[in-house]
């Protein structure tokens, strides 16, 4: 239940933001796709199922406010989750600035997947270079973010996990 | 996993057969409906907020602005005093085009605030706080101050509904260039100025010719979306091209959106 909560607050903070803040606040005309980046840390800190569920709950939210068939960001999302945990498991590297280049990178491919999809539904009205353009804006701008958004996450992340080990 | 993508699917699926009209859509409104007394609340406080961040990062531009507008006064000034008779001119001028421009005698609108834009990079959509309530419906074209053509309404809630901008690619409006009154079709392409098509070869064009909707009507009921009349924007670009067919020309819309705040539904323009 606490879980459910949480990841619902996060959700609809990030859904706001991205509506309201990041469209004044723009990275040469490009916005950042918080949701991505949400689902991608998520993932990263709980596995691919955790990131699974993040990406689709997030995604379904996300779908509801555009003007496309309701499902492509749930899906591309739901996909980007799982996939993000599931290389998470085979790196190992303490290295601090790790989330930034898995964000950047994951928020690049996730982009893309995006456009291919709503391409192949015929609902993709730009330019492939329009997509690659701002797959790579959005990438940088949530790796921009990432320093700020990860420490908060993990704190959200922690808090609602149901069963707290406790260590002696 | 298996579970969510065949969902993500099955969602896909149903809402791209069920158009506007499914059970999908009316829980996309649902959800307009909910969030958006959040999104004008946030607004209202972040705003000012990123007007200044904004502000920050257009600082050099600003700056070479000012200058240009400092030169512009000393011309004006040295200009006014010559500039009562074409002062006059002008009133007389602009007289006669409120006649032909005018959206009719009964328009009625209202004005909106808008507390949100699209959350998506392939969208250019805002969400304004009026909705279905205040006689908001599908499809009412949107205009800023001095009739300036925005966009049309996709969605509506009870209290507040989404506008696509004329600048969205999935956005077409026939376009009539003022001066040699021939109308062609402007299609949206984002941030960059809008493509105008099917415009005859022949047809002279020069850039900074205004661009204003065309307002068909065509027997059988089928009629514009848009009332005639209403400025799109200035020709930025005309290509020569002795070998094509139609000439290509782009549009920079009159308005800029990154800017707006209170906009203009028009409920009712007389002519519908």
């Amino acid at each position: 239940m606490r879980r459910f909560l949480t990841l619902a607050a996060v959700i609809v903070t990030a859904l706001l933001l991205q509506t309201t803040v990041f469209s004044d606040v723009r990275l040469l005309g490009a916005r950042p796709e918080l949701m991505y980046l949400l689902t991608i840390v998520f993932a990263m800190l709980e596995g691919p199922s955790s990131g699974a569920i993040t990406g689709f709950a997030g995604g379904m939210a996300q779908d509801f406010m555009l003007n496309q068939p309701k499902g492509i960001t749930a899906l591309t999302l739901t996909l980007l989750g799982y996939a993000v945990g599931l290389l998470r498991q085979y790196v190992v590297s303490p290295s601090p600035v790790l989330p930034v280049f898995v964000v950047a990178g994951g928020t690049f491919c996730g982009v893309l997947f995006y456009g291919l999809v709503s391409f192949l539904l015929g609902q993709f009205d730009s330019t492939a270079l329009y997509l690659f353009r701002v797959a790579a804006l959005s990438a940088v701008y949530n790796a921009i973010l990432t320093p700020f958004v990860y420490p908060v996450l993990r704190r959200a992340a922690e808090a609602s996990r149901s069963q707290r080990v406790v260590r002696w | 996993m298996v579970a969510l993508v065949s969902v993500s699917l099955l969602t896909i699926t149903v809402d791209y057969r069920e158009g506007e009209n499914g059970p999908l859509a009316s829980l996309g409104r649902v959800a307009l409906t909910v969030i958006s007394p959040l999104q004008e609340v946030v607004t209202k406080v972040t705003h000012p907020i990123g007007n200044f961040f904004s502000t920050l990062v257009r600082l050099p531009a600003i700056r070479a602005e000012n200058e240009r507008l400092k030169d512009d006064v000393a011309e004006l000034e040295s200009q006014v005093a010559t500039g009562v008779t074409d002062e006059q001119r002008l009133h007389e001028l602009e007289r006669v085009l409120e006649l032909t421009q005018s959206l009719g005698p009964n328009v009625r609108t209202t004005a909106a605030e808008v507390i949100a834009s699209g959350v998506s990079n392939f969208e250019w959509t805002i969400t304004i706080n009026k909705g279905s309530s205040q006689g908001v419906k599908l499809d009412l074209p949107v205009v800023a101050s001095g009739k300036r053509l925005v966009g049309h309404v996709i969605r509506v809630a009870p209290d507040s509904s989404i506008v696509q901008l004329m600048v969205d690619p999935d956005s077409s409006v026939a376009g009539r260039l003022e001066i040699s009154r021939t109308t062609g079709l402007l299609t949206g392409q984002g941030d960059r100025d809008m493509k105008m098509g099917l415009v005859d070869v022949s047809t002279e064009v020069q850039a900074g010719e205004q661009v204003v909707t065309a307002g068909y009507r065509i027997s059988g009921g089928a009629q514009s979306l848009y009332p005639p009349g209403i400025l799109i924007g200035t020709v930025s670009h005309v290509v020569p091209d002795v070998a094509a067919l139609e000439k290509f020309i782009t549009v920079s819309p009159a308005v800029d959106f990154s800017s707006l705040d209170i906009v203009l539904v028009v409920l009712s323009s007389g002519s519908r």
